[in-house]
């Protein structure tokens, strides 16, 4: 049974064409890869292909992972390695193209981020509103502080594990969550 | 810290929870002096709180159905049609290209030259055909019926 063990032990027996280890692996993963998949493309059939894609990765390259690191970080590395990967290529079409994140349609958008209703209606809006133009300011970030405020913020991973995934400092994580929270400040601010 | 002794790409990190003590410390020592850096703080947990409790996200796909695509995508290539294959497809690729290239400088000619092995037979034949004055009357040399067919037709030398 392969359902208890680590992901370490899991990455290990994928190296060795274990499927049923890679199933388990894909079960555990699958959410929150496709989840920040989505969050830096915001795109679902993107999300999806890319996130399916980082599973390939790991299947194929599951022989490289020497431990040195936790899984979950490889693996991030590899996802956000690609998503970035990603953007870049498709920037100049994309912009082309309508998206599914209901960035063209506020209402929609403002639905779909709704978690919650809240009491008050007028709160209600106002805070929906706020939240639609604080996550259409993290759409706008660089590529690399959006990365590292979703890592931070959506995946709860320490600035050192950040540093890890991106393959930069953990300073340089610091400035880069600094200046994205920075640009967020000013959002709310000017609410 | 930076020129001004804000230690500002150390707030967020502050906020979060996110430094060692020592910095902790030293962060926390600069905050009980000073105001800006102190809202900084408070407001950079705010937003963070804020983001980290409404995620925009949509649902994620059935585990299932993304299991079965991922398992798809796993699988190697099929085999596929012979001419699928990384060989035969260089050998027609070959091959259209070199009919392309007949094909451009084949019709690259002038309206009423004749293709390279008619020249070639008409050019063997040129003493011969010197003596049909047909050929005077014949506006191109096209006509590689007449041509052929001189001898028969009779008009040979009259």
């Amino acid at each position: 049974m392969t359902q208890g063990h680590s992901d370490e032990t899991l990455c290990r027996r994928i190296a060795d064409r274990d499927e049923a280890a890679f199933d388990v692996l894909v079960e555990r993963y699958q959410g929150r890869a496709y989840r920040l998949a989505w969050s830096l493309l915001r795109n679902a059939e993107d999300a999806r292909d890319v996130s399916q894609e980082a599973f390939l990765r790991v299947y194929r390259t599951a022989g490289r992972f020497r431990g040195e690191a936790r899984f979950s970080t490889w693996f991030y590395r590899i996802l956000v390695n690609l998503c970035l990967d990603h953007r870049r290529r498709g920037s100049w079409w994309r912009r082309l193209l309508v998206r599914d994140d209901g960035a063209g349609d506020p209402e929609r958008a403002v639905l779909e981020r709704q978690p919650a209703p809240l009491a008050d209606p007028g709160e209600t809006v106002g805070r929906t509103q706020l939240m639609f133009r604080l996550w259409a300011a993290v759409d706008r970030l660089s590529p690399q502080q959006r990365a590292a405020l979703l890592l931070h913020v959506q995946e709860e991973l320490p600035t050192g594990q950040i540093a890890t995934v991106l393959g930069c400092t953990e300073a340089t994580v610091r400035v880069h969550l600094h200046r994205a929270v920075g640009v967020l400040r000013k959002t709310v601010r000017r609410d | 810290m930076t020129d001004l002794g804000h230690p500002d790409a150390e707030l967020t990190a502050f906020a979060t929870g996110g430094l060692p003590p020592a910095e902790r410390a030293r962060v926390a020592a600069h905050l009980d002096d000073c105001a800006s850096c102190r809202r900084t703080v408070e407001e950079s947990r705010v937003v963070l709180t804020a983001l980290a409790r409404e995620i925009p996200a949509p649902a994620p796909p059935v585990g299932r159905r993304y299991r079965a695509e991922l398992r798809a995508r796993l699988q190697p290539p099929t085999p596929g049609r012979w001419w699928a294959r990384p060989l035969p497809a260089m050998v027609a690729a070959g091959v259209a290209t070199a009919v392309l290239l007949v094909a451009v400088y084949g019709l690259d000619r002038r309206p009423g030259e004749l293709a390279t092995v008619e020249e070639t037979m008409l050019g063997a034949r040129l003493p011969l055909l010197r003596q049909y004055r047909v050929i005077e009357r014949l506006d191109l040399l096209e006509d590689l019926d007449a041509i052929r067919y001189l001898d028969r037709s009779g008009n040979g030398g009259s």
